[in-house]
């Protein structure tokens, strides 16, 4: 407990001691009086009380797209080409993963698409999906999938064949050994590529914002404009909402994986 | 080189028979056989008269390795073959109690695995393999990783087992003191290609006592001509 105190200490003071230091150092003029002239100009970084003031206003009613709107257009976007984009890596991966001719068969597809950029997609995208969060999901989608899908593909392919064994001569049938043995041996393999495939579903939605416009709404494209008016604190509010949302979403994913791998030592210690 | 070549013995009903050998003789892969994970190259395996193709029905396999599963409690771990089966509900409820009573797991039938220690492991694994009460159990060094004292726990625990259902019990094992205290006959195998080199009918009565029997002087001369015999195995291991 004292332990877990002092750590929140020193994560506290190492937050003010940013905050103030960055208050401080935007404040100061380097020759004169004179306007623009600063040591570090809030110009390009801002400054946390100008921030706080934009994040107010924001939320408000004022602006005709809000920072909740946008918010949650990014969520919303997120979750759906997670959800979707696990769904199908995770089938196709257990599918891939058991069955060896197919695996050989789709191999060099799967490794030529993966290596495609994802960004260079964004235009064709677009012109497919147009606008809106279709694209955004789509996008997002084309990230998640080949993350979760390799990982469950090598899970499937390395359960351990004296289980398999075991099932069989318990009187198993086929569908009772992908489904007692093999899916949820693959699932712990699939629960290790869950975190970097919000942060990268995240990532493709606001990479699609970025071109979306505003019918594509989000952070994304609150990040976009202020470039457009270089707004600074705008960009930092977006920036600072997205780096909430991460953690929110970290966190979620994390109790579901202690939930369901509870059967393994690691996650009986932490919970 | 194949692992065994002309090998061939019958098992009787009810027969608790244990094949002993040096390492890499063919034992386990005798017992893969039997259960229809190997197919034979040349000759056959039959069961009943019927000859062995896949997994047979009515035959349990207790592994050397932990096959527990991880993500199952002990209680559905039990219940696996059950649940195979399509018993559930009530039934299944039941049958898994009395195996958990049978194999002494009250209290830890909501444990995972990992909380447990290897020979509580092996004793799920057996339980588990027992519920669905198959009528030939083929064992694979199933006590090989325990220590002594869990070891022999474990043995008295078979024995007793054994003893109320009385199934064909095929035993590998590389520890002759385990092969004398459970079997009624054992198997000595040559070294690679295996062959039969001796087979040894163990005296002891039923029910045996896994510790005093090892006072008795049936189980001394047993081991003493067992080893005499795997002893020429191992010099001309040594010697190649």
């Amino acid at each position: 407990m004292r332990y877990r105190g002092s750590v929140l200490f020193w994560q506290l003071l190492i937050l003010v001691v940013l905050l103030a230091s960055w208050e401080w150092l935007t404040g100061i003029k380097a020759i004169s009086r004179t306007p623009g002239l600063y040591w570090i100009d809030p110009f390009f970084i801002s400054r946390p009380s100008l921030i706080a003031r934009r994040f107010a206003y924001l939320l408000s009613d004022r602006v005709r797209l809000n920072l909740w709107q946008m918010t949650l257009s990014t969520v919303q976007s997120t979750l759906w080409g997670f959800v979707v984009g696990v769904s199908t890596g995770f089938v196709a991966g257990l599918v891939l993963g058991r069955n060896d001719r197919l695996a050989r068969i789709f191999e060099p597809y799967i490794v030529a698409f993966n290596s495609l950029p994802r960004i260079a997609l964004v235009p064709l995208i677009t012109m497919i999906f147009g606008f809106g969060l279709v694209a955004k999901i789509v996008l997002a989608w084309t990230i998640v999938f080949f993350i979760v899908f390799f990982n469950t593909f090598q899970g499937a392919r390395s359960v351990d064949a004296d289980l398999i064994h075991s099932a069989r001569f318990l009187g198993a049938s086929e569908r009772q050994v992908m489904r007692t043995v093999i899916i949820p041996s693959a699932l712990a393999w699939t629960f290790a590529s869950l975190t970097p495939s919000i942060s990268f579903a995240l990532i493709g939605v606001v990479v699609g914002e970025f071109l979306g416009g505003e019918s594509g709404g989000g952070l994304g494209y609150l990040i976009i404009q202020s470039l457009g008016t270089l707004n600074a604190a705008d960009m930092m509010v977006a920036l600072l909402t997205l780096g909430l949302i991460g953690i929110v979403m970290a966190l979620g994913i994390k109790q579901v994986e202690t939930r369901l791998l509870r059967w393994r030592p690691e996650y009986r210690k932490s919970a | 080189m194949p692992a065994v070549s002309g090998v061939s013995f019958e098992i009787g009903d009810e027969e608790f028979v244990a094949i002993v050998g040096p390492s890499g003789c063919g034992k386990s892969t005798i017992l893969n056989m039997i259960g229809g994970l190997v197919a034979p190259t040349a000759g056959a395996i039959e069961i009943d008269g019927r000859p062995v193709s896949g997994v047979p029905a009515n035959v349990g396999y207790v592994f050397q390795k932990d096959t527990v599963f991880p993500w199952r409690s002990v209680r559905r771990n039990i219940a696996l073959g059950l649940e195979y089966r399509g018993i559930r509900g009530a039934a299944q409820a039941r049958r898994v109690a009395a195996a958990v009573s049978m194999a002494g797991l009250e209290g830890f039938e909501d444990a995972f695995p990992a909380t447990l220690s290897g020979g509580m492991r092996q004793r799920v694994a057996l339980v588990r393999t027992l519920v669905v009460e198959p009528e030939i159990l083929l064992m694979d060094e199933p006590f090989g990783a325990l220590d002594l004292h869990t070891k022999l726990d474990l043995h008295a625990e078979l024995l007793r087992l054994w003893g109320e259902r009385r199934q064909t019990v095929v035993f590998i094992t590389h520890d002759l003191s385990e092969a004398i205290t459970l079997a009624d006959r054992i198997v000595v195998m040559t070294r690679r290609p295996g062959r039969i080199k001796m087979v040894y009918d163990v005296k002891l009565p039923r029910p045996r006592d896994v510790i005093r029997l090892r006072e008795t002087d049936e189980y001394l001369r047993a081991y003493g001509e067992i080893w005499h015999v795997l002893g020429e195995e191992f010099a001309r291991e040594k010697a190649r």
